[in-house]
């Protein structure tokens, strides 16, 4: 199917389609913390194709936001959202079922907050065929836009396509609030990929300002998770479906 | 000093380097996984013996079985020893029986022999037998979608559907290494494989348990040399799966440009160390991860064709 791109552009695509694997591999993980391993995964990988870009296209600013957004989203992220998940530090929460039983055989394993485990609304593999699908129609979309830029990004922009695609179904087949957040988080990924690939010469205040902007929307999620969990005493977003408190 | 080795002998070498080095390469992966688990583990040469053995011991047929049962390991290991005339074992050049067939006819020749082997278990009437062959043909059927899609992706990729032809595109530039079909349809092979080799997700490849026994199950009945056939059958199977991930996908490097005798002889060091190095890293992938509980091989097989389909959506767009 034609020419193979240059190495550069071979290995941004391979980049984003990593990406969009790990994606896949939030949808159908199970464990909440996984998850969160998952998710900087996936920001470690879009700083790597930063520095990709930077180097292939000679923008020096890229290295700079490339470090920032690995600060924020590799380090800062995942360990602002462990922190502020109920129920993660062991025996903090509430003893539900969970607290006595598997998680706490060592004694100083992280319990797995309850109603997160398991919140499928359609089984795994039913999960990741519809949002194969899904993908498919965002890849393909995405793709007739025919946005060619100046390293022609048409497969990365699409691949970014699909991702925004996985991740809205990830917040609607799972019902937990804290798959939701990691949900919308890598939603924020996939749309920085599309940033990323299309404006890649976007002023660096500008991108820096996008970044703090996901640090506020981590807490105020953080903050959302708390406080349904001390309502409910479970991040399971079936207890939301009564209309009186 | 290089002398011209004549081309019907390298043919011949493909066979007979896969049929010689396949016990081996068992033994290797078992030591390295007893390393693993921290035993001391048994002979690298272990499989040799094992086959020795068996074919010096009687053979024993279940009454009311028909001659297919006994014909059926002959077949099984006749087509395993066929596939690699068809894929680059030694050389990059095709030899004139390699185009006998494509990937196409490699994989109807794998289904054959699984096809012949889970036959002649089901005659025996032995209930593990028939459970072994009906869980290995159930299993296969969900992973067929994922070895379609990864054809598609080789067609699309080269315009034949010939292993050399994709070895050749892999070898021409770095960006063929790089793009992410190429990337994406190897990694749902290598996941095809793991699961084919009975290594992971719900299979173990050794054991003797009827949970987790598929592969292992179907040869319950066979004894003697028949049963050797079908373990020399099953490392046979296992040899050239990743032989083909080796040298059609992943590293399609040091194999024999001409017909001198030093470069035959390097394609053959080389291939064994390749073989080696992807049976090494399944032992480590197999001793790393818990097993699934066997129903939950769908979830497998979706994130397989999740890689799969994927790899053939990227090449949709171009620059893929």
């Amino acid at each position: 199917m034609g020419a193979p791109p240059g190495v550069y552009q071979g290995a941004a695509d391979a980049l984003a389609a990593l990406m969009l694997m790990l994606e896949f591999g939030m949808l159908r993980q199970a464990l909440v913390r996984d998850q969160v391993r998952l998710y900087a995964a996936q920001s470690a990988l879009i700083s790597v194709l930063a520095v990709v870009i930077a180097a292939d296209r000679n923008l020096p600013d890229l290295y700079a936001l490339a470090g920032l957004s690995a600060a924020l989203k590799v380090v800062a992220v995942p360990l602002v959202l462990r922190r502020l998940l109920p129920g993660t530090r062991p025996w903090s929460g509430p003893s539900g079922a969970l607290a006595g039983s598997g998680p706490g055989i060592g004694g100083t394993a992280a319990a797995e907050p309850a109603g997160v485990a398991g919140s499928y609304t359609l089984s795994p593999a039913s999960a990741v065929l519809v949002s194969l699908v899904l993908a498919g129609f965002g890849f393909f979309t995405f793709g007739a836009l025919h946005l060619d830029g100046p390293a022609a990004p048409a497969l990365a922009l699409a691949i970014a396509g699909a991702m925004v695609f996985v991740a809205f179904a990830l917040m609607i087949v799972r019902g937990d609030v804290a798959s939701q957040a990691i949900g919308f988080f890598s939603l924020e990924n996939a749309i920085s990929l599309a940033a990323l690939v299309l404006a890649a010469e976007m002023p660096l205040i500008l991108e820096t300002a996008f970044l703090f902007d996901l640090l506020v929307a981590v807490v105020v999620f953080g903050m959302l998770m708390r406080a349904h969990h001390g309502r409910a005493e479970s991040l399971s977003t079936a207890d939301l479906t009564r209309l009186r408190g | 000093m290089s002398a011209a080795v004549p081309i019907p002998v390298i043919q011949l070498l493909q066979v007979l380097t896969v049929a010689v080095a396949a016990p081996g390469l068992t033994g290797v992966i078992a030591r390295v996984e007893a390393r693993l688990q921290g035993r001391r583990g048994p002979r690298v040469l272990q499989p040799y013996y094992d086959l020795a053995k068996l074919a010096r011991k009687e053979s024993l047929a279940p009454v009311g079985a028909s001659l297919f049962f006994l014909a059926a390991p002959p077949i099984a290991v006749a087509a395993y020893l066929t596939i690699p005339l068809l894929i680059p074992v030694l050389t990059t050049y095709g030899l004139p029986l390699g185009y006998m067939g494509d990937i196409l006819g490699g994989g109807f020749l794998l289904s054959l022999a699984s096809f012949v082997v889970a036959t002649a278990a089901l005659e025996t009437g032995s209930p593990y037998a028939q459970l072994g062959s009906s869980r290995a043909k159930t299993f296969s059927a969900i992973t067929e979608p994922v070895v379609l899609f990864v054809v598609f992706t080789v067609a699309l990729l080269t315009g034949t559907d010939l292993p050399y032809a994709l070895a050749a595109t892999v070898r021409s530039s770095a960006g063929e290494v790089v793009r992410p079909a190429h990337l994406l349809a190897s990694a749902a092979l290598f996941l095809v494989i793991l699961h084919e080799t009975g290594r992971i997700p719900v299979e173990t490849h050794t054991g003797t348990n009827e949970f987790g026994m598929i592969e292992e199950a179907r040869s319950f009945e066979h004894s003697g040399p028949y049963l050797a056939l079908l373990k020399w059958g099953g490392e046979l199977k296992q040899f050239i799966l990743f032989t083909i991930l080796a040298d059609v996908f992943l590293a399609p490097w040091g194999l024999a440009a001409s017909q001198h005798l030093g470069n035959v002889l390097l394609a053959i060091v080389a291939l064994l160390a390749k073989a080696t190095a992807i049976g090494v890293v399944v032992a480590v992938i197999d001793n790393s991860f818990a097993k699934l509980r066997l129903f939950k091989i769908t979830e497998y097989a979706s994130a397989a064709f999740a890689l799969a389909v994927l790899g053939v959506f990227t090449l949709y767009l171009g620059g893929g």
